[in-house]
């Protein structure tokens, strides 16, 4: 208590004496990082977010109606989903196994198996795309098989599929392996010396444990597979109507000149992205220490 | 309230008699690094013994062998005369209560104490209202009705430790294992949670292994006390004989405080620096030995009789007594006495003492 008070005095008394916490930069310094940082957020991202709804609706509302609905579009919107909705959960039944390996048990390979995981982020999506060529395309050793099966993987919804599920299966289970590392497998063991099955142990302890970072990572696997534009635009074959995604059609839009029609696409993407920033602030915010990401210095 | 037993309540806690314990030379490598060479007790039914050993000696090693949670390289473990070895986690039913609690922090109270019941398999599982009644009289027992709904984190570290304990209790064990169940709490609580679970143990009589490196908590809670060190059994034995006569200078060491001077016996008499002590050394074998007592088990002597005599090295306050420490002999041994608080000395002056308790240990 006098303690306290003694150092209060000292900081603001008249005595003169000007105290600064040591990690505490100057005032201008503070101010000049600050506003650096605002104007560079301002420029390179609030201006093109907001660019991107402006020219959305340059031709008011029926222009915009128009180019959302207008078939190819349509069809464009409704392959992104179908995409998402594959790919999506296929990496969250990964995700979950992998990271629930890694975290919970020892074996031979988990360091491999934890490094091959970040190769979809080390990897280009370009380079991505062409793996799926190589292995399914016509010229590749699976080609002539696929084609008397009558099963086509290229330039095709499932190469697209394919390519989304390698560009995205990071997300889920880089969300969890931190965050089930740290819980150890204290409950794990209490609820197996209870009497629990090793189904109910994951259903009823391990899963609930990390169900809000499993949703934040399901959040920012969805937002990637659906924006995703490298990897699905080399097996894609870009095909109107058929072969391409939101993405996709946003380019072709802007390389036919139809600036008003692409941009109101892209706003679609955007309110998406808008959409998963403001989900996962509101969980970082209410769920912090059961979210791994918010620790990853 | 404490009048009321939980067999009289209606509610057995215990599944049955509780059962023996027996473990022959058990033994644990993790790799390369031992970590059990060849362990071997016996426990009776409704025992409670304490695992006590400094850190790394092995003790949550046993507990985990015991529980199924890991699986020995060698050696047996019987359960009331069978096979425990070949049994799973589950089918042991015992029950554990961890360090650091592992109370499923998304459940309340009343789900994390109902758990092991409700994950029963149909055919076994005792009806909604049956579970209800069960968890309400557990919680009455560890002292937290009316926290039912609470979550983890919304409960004291004490609370949380009563909870993991009636969670553990819930599904009838056979055997109850606590591994440092109070190492995290202050020594306040630490003592009303000792007193609590001796109370606990009594009603229930579960055979009950508890592990602590607390020399006081073991010998005040324990029925019997297995001091451990490095992977090895020192000594096992009541309360009592682990205090009085103590093995080894290790498990005279471990329990309480201690000092220790290099000796001689000749002819059946103990000698410093060869000097008599006039202390008799009934039964050790002539030669070298190493001389334990403790500092509150020595008198001062002014009569000039044989004594062993030191220099104050310092001196400071310990408890109810004043605490000294000497220099004995030519070699300059450090030993610690207590004197009464009213006799201050100076460093530096001399003290002459004798030992009315102590223990000679053959070198
Ligand atoms: N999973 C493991 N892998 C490798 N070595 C281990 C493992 N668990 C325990 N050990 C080693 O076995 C020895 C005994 O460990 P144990 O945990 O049983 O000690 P303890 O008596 O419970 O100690 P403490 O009082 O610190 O809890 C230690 O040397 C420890 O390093
Ligand atoms: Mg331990």
């Amino acid at each position: 208590m006098s303690d306290g008070a003694f150092t209060t005095a000292r900081l603001h008394g008249a005595s003169g004496i000007h105290f600064r916490p040591v990690t505490m930069e100057r005032k201008r310094v503070r101010l000049a990082l600050i506003l650096i940082s605002l104007a560079f957020l301002a420029l390179f991202l609030v201006m093109p977010v907001l660019a991107v709804f402006v020219e959305a609706f340059r031709g008011g509302w029926p222009a915009f109606a128009e180019a959302i609905f207008e078939p190819d579009a349509a069809a464009a919107i409704r392959l992104t989903l179908l995409v998402a909705a594959i790919s999506v959960p296929c990496n969250l039944v990964f995700g979950v196994a992998a990271s629930w390996a890694i975290a919970k048990f020892d074996f031979r390979g988990k360091a491999l198996l934890n490094t091959l995981i970040d190769l979809p982020f080390s990897v280009s999506p370009v380079i991505a795309g062409l793996i799926y060529v190589l292995m399914f395309g016509s010229q590749s050793l699976l080609g002539p098989w696929l084609k008397s099966e009558g099963i086509q993987v290229i330039f095709a919804v499932p190469g697209i599929v394919l390519a989304t599920i390698f560009v995205t299966f990071p997300f889920v289970a880089r969300e969890l392996i931190p965050l089930m590392e740290e819980q150890g497998r204290g409950d794990e063991e209490a609820a197996l010396s209870l009497g629990a099955s090793g189904f109910q142990v994951f259903f009823r302890v391990t899963l609930p444990n990390v169900k809000w970072a499993l949703l934040y990572g399901v959040l920012l696997c969805n937002a990637r597979a659906m924006g995703e534009f490298g990897a699905v635009s080399v097996v894609s074959g870009h095909i109107r109507g058929l072969t391409n995604t939101m993405p996709l059609h946003v380019e072709i839009l802007y390389n036919e000149y139809q600036f008003a029609a692409a941009f109101a696409v892209a706003s679609l993407l955007a309110v998406l992205a808008l959409f998963t920033l403001v989900v996962k602030s509101v969980l970082e915010w209410r769920y912090a220490d059961e979210i791994a990401a918010t620790r990853r210095h | 309230m404490n009048a009321i037993t939980p067999i009289e309540a209606g509610v057995s806690v215990a599944l049955g008699a509780p059962i023996d314990v027996t473990i022959e030379n058990v033994q644990k490598a993790f790799g390369d690094t031992p970590a059990l060479h060849g362990v071997s007790l016996d426990v009776k039914a409704g025992e409670l013994v304490a695992l006590l050993g400094p850190s790394g000696s092995g003790k949550t090693t046993l507990l985990r062998i015991l529980a199924g949670l890991d699986a020995p390289t060698a050696g047996r473990v019987l359960f009331g005369g069978d096979d425990a070895l070949g049994l799973s986690v589950q089918q042991r039913n015992v029950g554990f209560v961890f360090q650091h609690y592992a109370l499923f922090r998304h459940m309340t109270v009343f789900q994390n104490i109902a758990f092991g019941l409700t994950v029963r398999p149909r055919g076994e599982r005792p009806p909604k209202a049956e579970i209800r009644k069960r968890v309400l009289h557990l919680l009455d027992l560890v002292q937290l009705t009316g926290l039912d709904k609470r979550y983890p984190s919304q409960l004291s570290g004490g609370q949380r430790q009563r909870v993991a304990l009636a969670r553990a209790l819930a599904i009838e064990p056979r055997v109850l294992l606590l591994d440092e169940p109070f190492g995290a709490l202050d020594a306040q609580v630490r003592k009303d949670l000792r007193r609590w679970l001796r109370e606990i143990h009594d009603r229930t009589g579960h055979t009950t292994f508890f592990v602590t490196h607390d020399q006081e908590e073991a010998l005040e809670l324990a029925d019997r006390v297995v001091v451990m060190s490095k992977g090895r059994i020192e000594q096992v034995g009541t309360p009592d004989e682990i205090y009085d006569a103590p093995a080894s200078p290790f498990v005279f060491e471990f329990i309480g405080e201690s000092s220790f001077l290099p000796v001689t016996v000749v002819d059946g008499a103990v000698q410093l620096d060869g000097q008599s002590l006039d202390l008799a050394a009934l039964g050790s074998p002539h030669g070298e030995a190493t001389l334990g007592f403790r500092p509150h088990d020595v008198s001062i002597v002014e009569d000039g009789g044989p004594a062993i005599t030191g220099t104050i090295v310092t001196e400071r306050r310990h408890g109810g007594a004043r605490r000294l420490e000497l220099e004995v002999g030519t070699e300059k041994h450090r030993v610690e006495i207590d004197m009464p608080v009213d006799h201050s000395r100076a460093p530096g002056g001399q003290v002459t003492f004798r030992p009315h308790r102590w223990r000679l240990f053959p070198r």
